[in-house]
């Protein structure tokens, strides 16, 4: 690959998520309030009333490291996502491996940005954030692997291409469904937000200001993107479609995905961390196990690609 | 392969130094946990680096990295656990709060 | 030299640099928060050079276990610690390393004006260690082995130059026997582009047993930790009793204009 292809890919895949971002920031809030969700989340676009009186004494390094860490991670991770068996920015071996990986540089993102702002609704969003991860991380992967092993493979492009006859969701709702819940979770979006509560000022986005305020509304808009956008990849069979063109088809069900789970989230109450553990431990990690077991027996019945 | 196998080995050397360091010059027990993760991974980079350079063709030495990091994870668990109940103890988790059997 | 190399060197150099600062700034710096951060660094530039190592799978994986694990036991080193943001100790004295490491955490150095202004550190996270963290100024070191006494705060032992020096001699010990030793005996093999097969295939052939093993310690591990961890039976059991704090009032914190306290947030609506 030579230099001015990367740098195209580069710029193409940061294009995407940017104007992805964008669209996802101005159709969440939508979403959500036609579903009569007060507790916005990530997608409350206000400023927080009060003092301005954002960070007073920021850690010099960590408070304007928090949001671009958070950024990259988002950026990095777009690279993988496909358009179409050829749109893609680069079809790595360990593709969905390396997506989990970089992902959790968000959670990175917001406990620098957190703590760093040196006050006190800031520095409860690290505990929260630390929190949500731990519950999420186990069902989240379980999730992944059940569409993992039908396809046998770790790219992304493998995975959509195992899925031209018949999409992974018919032959795995469960795991579908988890993946519905925990990537919820992973976006914190409603019921989980608890690192975004209205009650510590919003977290990140009450104790920052200027670039930074914009890049956390960039990176948690693009992290809901991403996590639709696999999740279409993984069981929805990204690009596969009759009549319309391929990326047409990815953006339709991305979005649709999205949609469904902000309208999915908006049935429940938000949840405190402790209940979001008590969930992940209690009721996700063993029916991702149940769904694992279940998907290898059906690989072995014979069924899949 | 541009840079060579000395370059890795004496990253990795260097790392084992720090690592030396802050296992003998901190006082918590968790900075002196971590102390023992920078050791660690100073031998994993340089297991990895023979891997690369002596025998790419074999991947047991990444199996072994694999392990480390494994290992690694389990001691930081127990270690942690260990902490918490001594700082119920007494509330202190500084290692020379805990000097009863010197003698 | 080619391009490629050329930016397999500068890769190389950046990656290095990343994994040695951020380990000696773990290692000196006063902030248990920011010592964290560092060692992350750390873990990710060696990552990073299993990546350049073409162990592309190993890399990927050593950032995922860290990044979760290093968050989490960050949480308890600012549990643990009566000043994991380092405001008290950053007035204190501090060798050169230690005061780059540990740039901005001072509170004296700033000129923001009043003496009392809240600038105790990450106060919110510590919680019991209340709004004392601004007058750390004429605290002594505990380097210095001066004042033994339970006020000692310091993050370093009384050894702390022997370690210094031990480190030193053992850094240039092993650099120096690398650099005098002859070449070694290397490999113009290329390693197979899909790792995640080699290293499956092996894990789940040749390597069973290890696997297994590795599969058993961590539960074992998992049963240990919670065994040490949860609270005891036994009501005459002191150290291990359960703390109730369900039930009893949370303690009271003092609010400054505009803050929400962040407790109360299960019974928002």
């Amino acid at each position: 690959m030579t230099g001015g292809e990367i740098l195209l890919r580069s710029v193409g895949v940061l294009v995407a998520l940017v104007l992805g971002a964008t669209l996802t920031w101005r159709l969440e809030p939508r979403v959500l309030e036609s579903a009569g969700v007060t507790e916005l989340g990530p997608a409350a676009g206000t400023h927080p009333q009060g003092p301005i009186g954002l960070a007073p004494n920021p850690d010099v390094w960590l408070y304007p490291a928090g949001p671009i860490v958070a950024v990259l991670g988002v950026l990095f991770g777009a690279v993988v996502i496909p358009l179409g068996p050829d749109l893609v920015g680069q079809d790595l071996g360990i593709g969905v491996f390396y997506f989990i990986v970089v992902i959790d540089f968000v959670v990175l993102g917001l406990s620098l940005g957190g703590w760093g702002a040196n006050v006190r609704n800031a520095a409860e969003v690290y505990y929260r954030a630390v929190a949500q991860l731990v519950s999420y991380v186990v069902p989240l992967g379980l999730a992944y692997i059940g569409a993992i092993m039908m396809a046998g493979s770790l790219s992304t492009i493998a995975i959509a291409q195992a899925q031209e006859g018949l999409w992974f969701v018919v032959l795995q709702p469960l795991g579908f469904a988890l993946y519905l819940v925990t990537g919820a979770m992973q976006a914190y979006r409603p019921p989980f937000v608890e690192p975004f509560s209205r009650h510590i000022e919003h977290g990140v986005y009450g104790s920052s200001a200027g670039w930074q305020a914009l890049l956390w509304r960039l990176s948690m808009s693009g992290v809901l993107l991403l996590v639709a956008a696999m999740g279409s990849v993984l069981y929805l069979g990204g690009w596969n479609g009759p009549l319309l063109p391929d990326p047409l088809w990815m953006i339709l069900k991305t979005l649709a995905l999205m949609v469904l789970m902000l309208w999915l989230g908006a049935r429940f109450r938000p949840l405190s961390t402790a209940e979001m553990l008590a969930l992940s431990w209690k009721v996700l990690t063993p029916v991702g196990l149940a769904n694992v077991l279940l998907v290898g027996g059906l690989i072995l019945l014979g069924a899949g690609p | 392969m541009a840079v060579p196998l000395t370059a890795y080995l004496v990253v990795a050397a260097l790392l084992f130094a720090i690592g030396v360091y802050a296992v003998i010059a901190q006082r918590s027990a968790v900075m002196i946990l971590m102390g023992i993760e920078v050791l660690l991974n100073a031998i994993g980079l340089n297991l990895i680096a023979f891997w690369r350079f002596v025998n790419p063709g074999d991947y047991s030495a990444q199996i072994f990295a694999i392990i480390i990091i494994t290992v690694g994870a389990v001691e930081m668990g127990i270690g942690l656990a260990i902490m918490l109940l001594l700082y119920r103890n007494r509330s202190s988790v500084q290692v020379d709060d805990y000097a009863e059997l010197r003698g | 030299m080619s391009l490629g190399e050329m930016a397999e060197w500068f890769a190389f150099l950046v990656l290095a640099l990343i994994s040695l600062a951020g380990a000696l700034g773990m290692a000196t710096t006063m902030s248990m928060f920011r010592s964290g951060i560092f060692l992350m660094a750390s873990f990710i530039g060696v990552a990073g050079l299993f990546i350049l190592l073409s162990a592309d799978l190993l890399g990927l994986l050593q950032i995922m276990m860290y990044i979760g694990g290093m968050l989490v036991m960050i949480l308890f080193m600012v549990l643990f610690s009566m000043d994991p943001g380092g405001a008290m100790m950053a007035d204190m004295k501090m060798s050169l390393v230690e005061r780059f490491f540990s740039l901005g955490l001072s509170s004296g150095k700033k000129d923001d004006g009043g003496g009392d202004m809240e600038h105790g550190g990450h106060d919110g996270g510590g919680m019991e260690h209340g709004g004392d963290g601004g007058d750390g100024g004429g605290m002594e070191h505990g380097g210095d082995g001066g004042d033994g006494g339970g006020m000692d705060m310091s993050m370093t032992t009384p050894v702390k130059g022997w370690a210094a020096l031990l480190g030193l001699a053992n850094g240039a010990l092993l650099t120096g026997l690398l650099l005098l030793r002859p070449a070694w005996p290397e490999s113009t093999e290329q390693p197979n582009p899909d790792s995640a097969e080699q290293i499956g295939n092996l894990l789940m052939g040749k390597y069973m047993m290890a696997f297994e093993g590795a599969g058993l310690l961590i539960l074992i591990g998992i049963f240990g930790a919670v065994l040490i961890g949860r609270t005891s039976r036994y009501p005459d059991d002191r150290s291990r009793t359960a703390y109730v704090t369900v039930d009893a009032p949370p303690p009271e914190v003092e609010e400054s204009a505009g803050d929400v306290v962040a407790r109360d947030s299960k019974e928002g609506d």
